[in-house]
């Protein structure tokens, strides 16, 4: 009775022919492949101080300029803020402060302040806001976004999520939830004064969100007619809003759901102190910065209540950088691990070099 | 057997116990504060390179959530001590399949058909093509991987355990030749090819397979009384 030499039956002691009583089965022993007798290579990364070291040592070496390089481009970026709420009785605005959202006629004030620096780019309007949780968990569910993305059956019969903003009157609210009927509403003018005379600054306002929002995930609900008003019939304005929305805009491309303000307000910011971006103002030409060095005045419509929950609204006026806007944490932390990596390199060093040999293998008992 | 001290940490509870428990969700508190609180304070009022935002809040979210996962990742790389390309397989994969399902749950595509389902629609794509993330990215990894690199370190320069020593004993054995193997003898053994018993630790997986621990002996299979090349079975 030959005997099976199978090469993957080489380790195997028990060869089924022989010795095996009453005709056994074959070898319940695993395969003799490398995979299952676990001979795999591999690669055995011990901590050593051949590795350590060396690792914080170029952590700390490669931190510290990328630090430096990103301090330095925050630095770098001009920024001008106003906090144009108005709880200081010195303040223009202090007459608007109880407004509601319906006053007629609308609240306005003027803030005049001068740059002392030119703004040499394109130049970035936002409006902030503090104290407002846009993150608060009812408020970011309260949307409907399928009515949002021109879904004729949502826009008649908005979701539960919207409750208690989904009808008014007796008819659906569109765009329904909580999130919308918030929609920031103040107007923002900025002029430059030149000589007693105001010079109107052109502020763009297309290109304000991403283009993922304004041309996927909002669209307006779709028919025969070009006509938004009819488009949306059958439906209301919400609750705090002055105008419906099919006349937020004049052009038939930022009217309705895909309206750039609107699109801008309804992505939820994620802390409750955030800006949002309001208008562009665009270089016109290479010769002259965008924003000269004088005086300015900005015009403020003033319909947006923040003084009830203590909240406050600014004017941000920002440059850009590959890294965004003005942020000083991310270089000095950057600059901090660097520093820290690197002493801990060299105290780990002093630590291996007087205690690390001793304890060799004199030690280990056999 | 050649160390048989190598069992004590086994039966002494050595790495199982409450003080461990404690380091250990120590450490996680102290990973859960560097991965909230390094994207936040880099997010603080900020905005893209293209001045649109970022700060909102489904960025946030995947921003805090991929940190997590490569933080997680590379945790257990370190972890894993003995790197076959079954690990980087799996290690390496889990992460390209996580940046797959989000680009995928993120898409344009997916939004049309589940609306409700996939709110987060562009979020992937604006987000992660910014520099300023991958660089907070960066630096969590960094500062929730090095200080257990380095503890780690330090324990085995300051405090080593029994497993470093004798760790260091093979690897500074190991670059000396080894010494020649003493004779074989003829002898019938069984075939246990054990010893993997204090498999508590991670670094052994050479020592055992060079079989220097066992006993030496005789390959039981082409020499001996019930292999192919014997006698016994030479004829058939």
């Amino acid at each position: 009775m030959a005997v099976n030499y199978n090469a993957k039956e080489e380790a195997d002691g028990h060869p089924s022919g022989v010795g095996a009583p009453g005709g056994a089965g074959k070898s319940r022993k695993p395969d003799n492949t490398a995979f299952k007798q676990q001979r795999l290579p591999a690669w055995q990364p011990i901590l050593t101080a051949g590795t350590v070291l060396p690792a914080f040592f170029i952590i700390g070496l490669i931190f510290i300029p990328i630090g430096i390089g990103i301090f330095v481009t925050s630095n770098n970026i001009r920024e001008y803020e106003i906090d144009y709420t108005g709880t200081d009785s010195s303040s223009p605005c202090n007459k608007c402060l109880n407004v509601s959202w319906n006053s007629t006629p609308p609240c306005t004030c003027t803030i005049n302040f001068t740059l002392n620096q030119p703004f040499e780019t394109n130049v970035f309007m936002y409006y902030g806001l503090s104290n407002f949780y846009q993150n608060h968990r009812r408020y970011v569910k309260s949307r409907d976004d399928s009515q949002l993305n021109g879904d004729n059956s949502s826009l008649l019969h908005p979701s539960k999520e919207c409750e208690p903003y989904s009808t008014s009157e007796n008819k659906p609210i569109a765009p329904c939830g909580a999130i919308a009927n918030s929609m920031f509403n103040d107007t923002l003018e900025l002029f430059r004064i030149d000589n007693e005379t105001r010079i109107p600054i052109t502020l763009n306002k297309k290109g304000i969100a991403w283009w993922t929002d304004k041309n996927v995930k909002f669209r307006n609900p779709s028919g025969n007619t070009n006509n938004l008003t009819a488009l949306f019939q059958g439906t209301t304005k919400p609750v705090n809003w002055p105008k419906p929305v099919y006349m937020l805009d004049s052009e038939a491309d930022n009217n309705g759901f895909i309206n750039e303000d609107f699109i801008v307000w309804m992505r939820t910011a994620a802390l409750p102190t955030f800006r949002k971006l309001y208008r562009l103002i665009e270089r016109k030409n290479n010769l002259q910065p965008t924003l000269q060095a004088g005086k300015y005045s900005l015009d403020i419509t003033y319909n947006y209540p923040v003084h009830s929950f203590d909240g406050r609204k600014r004017m941000i006026l920002s440059t850009i950088s590959w890294m965004g806007g003005k942020n000083p944490f991310l270089g000095i932390a950057y600059i901090t691990v660097g520093s820290i990596c690197f002493f801990l390199g060299v105290v780990l060093l002093v630590i291996h070099h007087k205690y690390g040999n001793r304890n060799t293998s004199a030690d280990i008992p056999n | 057997m050649q160390f048989p001290h190598l069992y004590e940490p086994g039966q002494q509870n050595l790495y199982f116990n409450k003080i461990e428990f404690v380091k250990c969700v120590l450490h996680g508190i102290y990973s859960s504060l560097i991965l909230f609180f390094i994207p936040y304070g880099a997010m603080y009022d900020t905005v893209r390179s293209d001045g649109k935002a970022i700060a909102d809040y489904q960025s946030f979210a995947l921003m805090a959530q991929t940190c997590l996962l490569i933080v997680v990742s590379v945790q257990i790389g370190l972890d894993t001590a003995y790197w076959t390309a079954v690990n980087q397989f799996f290690i390496w994969g889990s992460l390209s399949v996580y940046f797959a399902i989000i680009f995928t749950m993120y898409s344009d595509g997916m939004y049309l058909i589940f609306t409700a389902s996939f709110p987060f629609i562009g979020t992937a794509r604006n987000t992660l093509s910014q520099p300023n993330v991958w660089l907070v990215i960066f630096l969590s990894i960094i500062l929730c991987v090095l200080p257990v690199v380095g503890g780690r370190f330090l324990k085995s320069q300051l405090m080593p355990t029994i497993s470093d020593k004798v760790l260091r004993k093979i690897r500074a054995a190991k670059k000396q030749p080894p010494p020649p193997l003493p004779k074989i003898r003829l002898r019938r053994t069984s075939t246990r090819r054990s010893g993997y018993a204090f498999s508590h630790q991670h670094g052994f997986g050479a020592l055992i397979m060079s079989g220097r621990n066992m006993r030496p002996k005789l390959p039981f299979t082409t020499t001996g009384m019930f292999s192919p090349n014997s006698e016994k079975n030479k004829h058939k």
